[in-house]
Parts: structure tokens; C-alpha cells; sequence
């Protein structure tokens, strides 16, 4: 049952994320926006590019949306309201996040074309740029949770949230979960106006609804990792939890889709730098501070 | 008996996919073969029930496989792989240390005494908890020599590559 309603969810939020990720980039609100392209796309012939690696080129959309709704299996809702309450929740959203640069890069290879083929690049080397940015941040939360399970990591947040409690590693989350999701400042692998959509730039029709359908829930399902780690998760006064779920999400996500409108795109070789020489330091000493609270509060 | 066939199963994914790595022409595949053959090792952890083995496991050989590639895309010959290129090199040698190997394997396999089968297995939270135990007690001086071995070898490397200032 809760499955149902879980996907469910997903499919909701998955099309707010994609209005608002319309309103965020054209300034015009359309409600209607996503189903009429959606249903456009499905309407168009889904070319396939002259001699593709057929395997890369089929596989990548799916398994975006796959990795997308792995990553969203363990994170709750609500109390209960979870697929699958893994002992090594927090460790197995990392391991599906990690399995989006997979897609991209199997989307950049497969259709033999440049411009895919340098985004699909740019993205293996943002993942080197992003990925210690993920995981070590989600280490000072389980530090504080003393779990891997995220309901426990919701629950140890109930008299203050994780995004007060260690602000610089939620800082780093939000902005690695960014990158992961190519979101401008960071969307270097699509680059549009100077790479053509990159990724995307091979893809039509049907393949291409299932690419963007997977980027738009790979959104919604960080923004909801930010909420269950960083900021309390169902934890909120009068509205029931799952209400506070979505609110928090929705309200990340199109945090997460307007930052792009006034940062200018960086340069690979910034983020990488900065990744490494300012990111990582940063999040060592966050769980350094997060191990030090810790053990003076014992 | 379903875990056992799951297991199998995965293992021979697991070797098909170590055999695409060298099969192939193309430099991509071949890493995302490597990584799915890594992948299909942490889905058998996942149907022997180690849980936390296998999501690190499915996590850690994403991330290396990535960084691998990045290597190997970097180092060849011709800009991003386009062009194909054999996988093999040193057949004969390679023929012999593979059989070897083999043989090896199946020797450890077959002749040691692995004790008695485990019939239960403690819960996914229990094996976390104790596999952090073991890491952060009995085991921590191990852990942190390997650490410290890898770091050293990453600054090595890096003070290699770096090209001398003038």
C-alpha cells in the first residue's frame, strides 16, 4: 500500500518540480506546461542516431529514472510512510545518486554525436568534483543519528534541525545535490547555448520525455533527501507529516531550480577546483565540529 | 534454495561482464562493463545478506569506475575514445596467468574447510552496528595502515605528475 502511495507521491511532485522548473527558466507560470509537452514529445517520431552504441543509447533514460526512484525508496514521507526502510538507508541513497553519472555518461556515449559525447565527459568529471561533497556531509548525519536508517536520521533532528545543527555540511549537500542533478549554475553536461543540450542533444520523442521525466524526479527525489537529512523531514506544527514532507521539498526544489537564473554557468576546471581545494576541507571540518558537539553534549 | 540460484545467477553476470571488459573495442564500454561486473559482486553481497557490504560495494564501484575511465580517457591515444582500439595485450602471458588464477581459485574453493554453513544471519541494523565495532576496535589498526598506504601513494603519484616549475 504504502508503495502505491509513495509512487504516487512521486508522480505529484514530479510534475510540480517540472512547472516550477518552467516558471524557474521562462518566467511564465503554466500549469498545464509539462503535460502538453510530455504529451508532445510522445507524439514526435524518437529518432535514432546513425550508428549508436544501441545498448548505451537505450538504457540511459531508464536507468536515470531507475536510479532516481532507488534513491527515493528510502526515504520517508511520513512515519511509515517509507518503501523500504533500509539499515544502510543513507549509504544506499549515495550508492543510487552515483548511478545518475552512469546514465549521463551512457547517454553521452551511446549516440556517437560530439556535443553528447563532451557533455556525457564533462559530467564524469563533475562527479569527481561533486561525489566526496555527497557522502561526507551524509557521514556528519549519521554521526548525529547514530544510524544509517533516514527515519532515525529524522527522528534525531526533533528538537533541531540538521541544517542549524551543522549549517556548512547542509551548505555542501545542497550544493553538491545541485550538481548531481546538472542544475545550473552546474549543468555542464547540457550547457545550453554553448554545448546545444549536450546530453540531450541526440535524444527526440519518447526518449526524450523519459530523460527529462528522469532529471525532473532526480530533482524531487534530492530535494527530499536535502529535507530528510538537513531539515527535520515530517517534523512541523498543525499540518499533518506528510504535508510537511512536501512542503519542505517543493520548497528546496524551487530553491534548487531558481538559484540558476542569477549565478552564470562555471567552468569545469572551477568546479573541480573549488570542489577540492574548498569543498573537501570543509566538509572534513564539518565532521570534525559535528564529532566535537557530540561529544561535549555526552 | 532462491538465494542461492540469486546468487548464481548474479555470478554469472558478474563473469559475462568481466569478459565483455576485454571483448570489447571501446574504452567506455569496457570501463561500464568493469562496473556493472563490480555491480553484479555487490548484488550477489545483497543475496548472500550482507546488506551493508553490498550498497558500499554498489556505491564505492560506481565512483572508481568513473574515476577510472577519467584515467583511461586521458591517457589514450586518440581524444575520447572514439576510435577503437584492442583490449588485450601480451596474449600468451595473459592466457597462462589467467589459468593459472583459475586454477588457484577453484583450489581455495574446493579444498578449504569453510566450517560450518551459516544458518541465520544477523539483522541488516545488527551487522552495521557490529561491522563499525570491528572496524573501530580490533580491526582499526589494519584499517588505518591501508589508509595511510593509499594516501601516500596518491601524494606520490601526484608529486610525479606534477611537472617540475622552472
Amino acid at each position: 500500500m504504502s508503495v502505491v502511495l509513495v509512487l504516487a507521491a512521486l508522480l505529484a511532485g514530479t510534475y510540480v518540480v517540472a512547472v516550477l522548473e518552467g516558471w524557474a527558466s521562462t518566467g511564465r507560470l503554466r500549469p498545464a506546461g509539462p503535460l502538453v509537452s510530455g504529451l508532445a514529445l510522445l507524439g514526435r517520431e524518437s529518432l535514432v542516431p546513425r550508428k549508436p552504441d544501441r545498448i548505451f543509447f537505450e538504457v540511459a533514460p531508464p536507468l536515470l529514472l531507475v536510479a532516481a526512484v532507488l534513491a527515493a525508496a528510502v526515504l520517508p514521507l511520513a512515519p511509515g510512510l517509507i518503501v523500504t526502510d533500509l539499515a544502510t538507508g543513507a549509504l544506499f541513497v549515495n550508492a543510487s545518486f552515483a548511478y545518475v553519472m552512469v546514465a549521463v555518461l551512457m547517454a553521452g556515449w551511446g549516440p556517437d554525436g560530439a556535443y553528447a559525447m563532451v557533455g556525457g565527459f564533462r559530467f564524469l568529471g563533475q562527479l569527481v568534483a561533486y561525489s566526496m561533497l555527497v557522502v561526507m556531509p551524509i557521514t556528519a548525519v549519521a554521526m548525529r543519528a547514530e544510524s544509517l536508517l533516514t527515519t532515525e536520521v529524522v527522528t534525531s533532528q526533533v528538537s533541531l534541525w540538521n541544517a542549524l545543527y551543522q549549517p556548512l555540511g547542509f551548505a555542501l549537500f545542497f550544493l553538491a545535490a545541485m550538481a548531481i542533478a546538472f542544475l545550473p549554475p552546474f549543468d555542464l553536461p547540457i550547457a545550453p547555448g554553448e554545448l546545444a543540450e549536450g546530453v540531450l542533444a541526440e535524444y527526440t520523442g519518447w526518449r526524450l520525455g523519459v530523460m527529462r521525466f528522469g532529471r525532473a524526479l532526480l530533482v524531487l527525489t534530492l530535494a527530499l533527501a536535502v529535507t530528510v537529512f538537513y531539515l527535520g523531514g515530517w517534523f512541523g506544527p498543525v499540518l499533518p507529516p506528510w504535508a510537511w514532507t512536501a512542503l519542505k521539498t517543493l520548497a528546496v526544489a524551487a530553491v534548487m531550480l531558481s538559484v540558476g537564473r542569477y549565478v552564470p554557468r562555471l567552468r569545469e576546471a572551477d568546479v573541480l577546483a573549488w570542489g577540492w581545494k574548498y569543498g573537501i576541507p570543509l566538509a572534513l571540518v564539518n565532521i570534525f565540529y559535528v564529532g566535537v558537539v557530540l561529544l561535549v553534549a555526552m | 534454495m532462491g538465494q542461492a540460484v540469486f546468487t548464481g545467477f548474479f555470478g554469472a553476470a558478474a563473469i559475462w561482464f568481466g569478459v565483455v571488459v576485454f571483448r570489447t573495442s571501446s574504452m567506455v564500454r569496457s570501463a561500464l562493463a568493469l562496473l556493472f561486473s563490480q555491480a553484479a559482486i555487490g548484488a550477489m553481497f545483497l543475496a548472500m545478506e550482507t546488506e551493508f557490504l553490498g550498497v558500499l560495494q554498489l556505491m564505492m564501484m560506481a565512483t572508481e569506475m568513473a574515476i577510472m575511465a577519467i584515467f583511461m580517457v586521458m591517457y589514450m591515444m586518440d581524444p575520447g575514445g572514439l576510435g577503437g582500439m584492442d583490449m588485450t595485450h601480451q596474449k600468451r602471458a595473459s592466457l597462462v596467468a589467467g589459468a593459472l588464477g583459475a586454477v588457484a581459485a577453484l583450489v581455495v574453493a574446493l579444498l578449504a574447510g569453510w566450517g560450518p554453513v551459516a544458518t541465520r544471519v544477523p539483522a541488516a541494523t545488527a551487522q552495521v552496528h557490529d561491522l563499525g565495532i570491528e572496524i573501530m576496535e580490533r580491526s582499526m589498526l589494519i584499517f588505518e595502515t591501508a589508509g595511510v598506504t593509499i594516501l601516500t601513494a596518491m601524494i606520490a603519484a601526484t608529486a610525479i605528475a606534477i611537472r617540475r616549475r622552472r
